[in-house]
């Protein structure tokens, strides 16, 4: 058994860890779209009346669709209606990016509207322009309150990943099923790769909510996780 | 880009195998239940034990969440497939190996009892202790209390939580064509290569889980809403 777990995984440490960095890769560029994405659409069902209803339908068809239906409609439908992705890689952002980005902007919906109206208004009474209040008053707070939602969101991401291995983008999910189909050996390979998930996603998880609690006491909003 | 923006649609090509995709999705729904049957058992068990008097429940229970939160569904799928028939071959000499369903039903009950039993625990815990302290003033037995006092208060709170859950649940058997059970993904990716055209199928699909998805939402939240809100407006 531990001769296995040598000869498959660390015999195979390059590809695992290669497989690594292009989930990392996938991850934060998904996030960090679907945070864009999240936001604009957040803030144009609150703010711009006459695109409303197409904020709506699109949180409500982002947060409906599971995320391997977005992958092979995002990989095999939009080359032929919008001339993208080019890549694997781009359509496997993408679709991790739509999912989220649904829940985010009903996130970012929620800590907005809990903002107490008196903020915006003590905002706009010093002279502030509504996009400066929205900036300097009211996101950075409603981000602070929203910090554990958001960091749920990409341990999501995270989750979800494994699943663009099916459409050939070589992650860490890709690789291990590369290495078990050369061997026909998936215990250690397999056990492994669930471990380095399990690990992987605990830690993020970790260190992100004790960053965003040390924000949230730092700025007086109280900590509590 | 407007020719094939109206190509996406297509209803007459899934009228044409209309058959074929609601066995599907048929299958989809068995599995969804089956496993949410399982992960709410799970939850309910290790939800209770967290809450235990003994240390070593408390610590099992708290290493079942973080194993089954932080896992990915499709790692837990894909391992419990292939890895545990092997393993269970090995200790049991015999020939093993799980139907794709079975292997499916049992992922994601698995997964989602993490997540279930955490909603679980906050829901009985939401319940303030003055309402037990009461029961027991007036003389009910425990068993009593737990089941006329705990529990429904309890559930009640859960439910929206738990509905999220079951949508999540509901979302993730899209995945389990993966392993080849014969699903409404694996009918579609299917007919889609027979008829060479990815397009419609895809957003087909998306649309129906869409529009599954929200109508049951919808319909569960209407439904339950009066019996969620008795005694508490």
């Amino acid at each position: 058994m531990l001769g296995n777990v040598e000869r498959l995984v660390w015999g195979n440490r390059e590809l695992i860890l290669e497989g690594l960095s292009v989930t990392a890769q996938v991850c934060v560029a998904a996030f960090l779209l679907a945070l864009v994405l999240g936001l604009t659409a957040c803030l144009i069902r609150l703010y711009v009346p006459l695109l409303r209803p197409l904020a709506i339908g699109y949180i409500e068809f982002c947060r409906a669709t599971p995320i391997f239906v977005q992958l092979l409609w995002v990989n095999y439908a939009w080359p032929e209606v919008f001339g993208f992705p080019h890549t694997v890689m781009q359509a496997g952002i993408i679709a991790l990016a739509l999912q989220s980005s649904g829940y985010l902007a009903e996130t970012f919906r929620s800590g907005i509207e809990g903002l107490p109206a008196g903020q915006r208004e003590a905002a706009l009474a010093v002279g502030m322009t509504e996009a400066h209040a929205m900036r300097r008053i009211i996101l950075p707070q409603a981000l602070l309150t929203m910090a554990p939602s958001i960091v749920n969101q990409l341990v999501v991401v995270i989750k979800s990943s494994t699943l663009v291995s099916v459409i050939a983008i070589p992650d860490l999910m890709y690789q291990a099923m590369r290495i078990v189909h050369q061997w026909f050996e998936p215990i250690e390979v397999l056990t492994s790769v669930a471990l380095i998930y399990i690990a992987l996603i605990f830690a993020i998880s970790a260190v992100a909510r004790r960053f965003a609690g040390h924000l949230r006491r730092r700025y007086g909003l109280g900590g509590e996780t | 880009m407007l020719e094939a923006l109206s190509q996406s649609l297509d209803p007459a090509l899934f009228w044409e195998y209309r058959q074929t995709l609601a066995e599907g999705l048929l299958r989809n729904l068995a599995v969804f239940l089956l496993g949410a049957a399982l992960a709410s058992a799970i939850a309910l068990a290790v939800g209770l034990a967290r809450m235990s008097r003994f240390r070593a429940l408390r610590a099992v229970a708290v290493g079942h969440t973080e194993v089954f939160r932080n896992v990915p569904e499709y790692v837990l799928l894909v391992w419990l497939h292939y890895v545990v028939p092997i393993l269970l071959s090995k200790a049991t000499g015999a020939h093993i190996s799980f139907d794709p369903f079975l292997s499916a039903v049992l992922a994601l009950g698995l997964a989602y009892s993490g997540f279930l039993a955490e909603t679980v625990r906050a829901g009985i815990q939401s319940v303030p202790t003055g309402h037990v302290e009461a029961g027991r003033a007036l003389g009910m037995r425990g068993s009593v209390i737990a089941r006329r006092i705990v529990a429904p208060q309890a559930a009640r709170r859960m439910l929206p939580e738990a509905l999220n859950q079951y949508v999540s649940l509901f979302k993730a058997t899209s995945f389990i064509s993966l392993i080849a059970v014969e699903d409404v993904m694996y009918r579609v990716s299917m007919v889609a290569s027979y008829e060479m055209r990815p397009l419609p199928l895809y957003t087909g699909a998306a649309l129906i889980y869409c529009v599954v998805i929200i109508t049951a939402t919808t319909t569960i939240r209407l439904l339950t809403d009066r019996w969620r809100r008795r005694g508490w407006v």
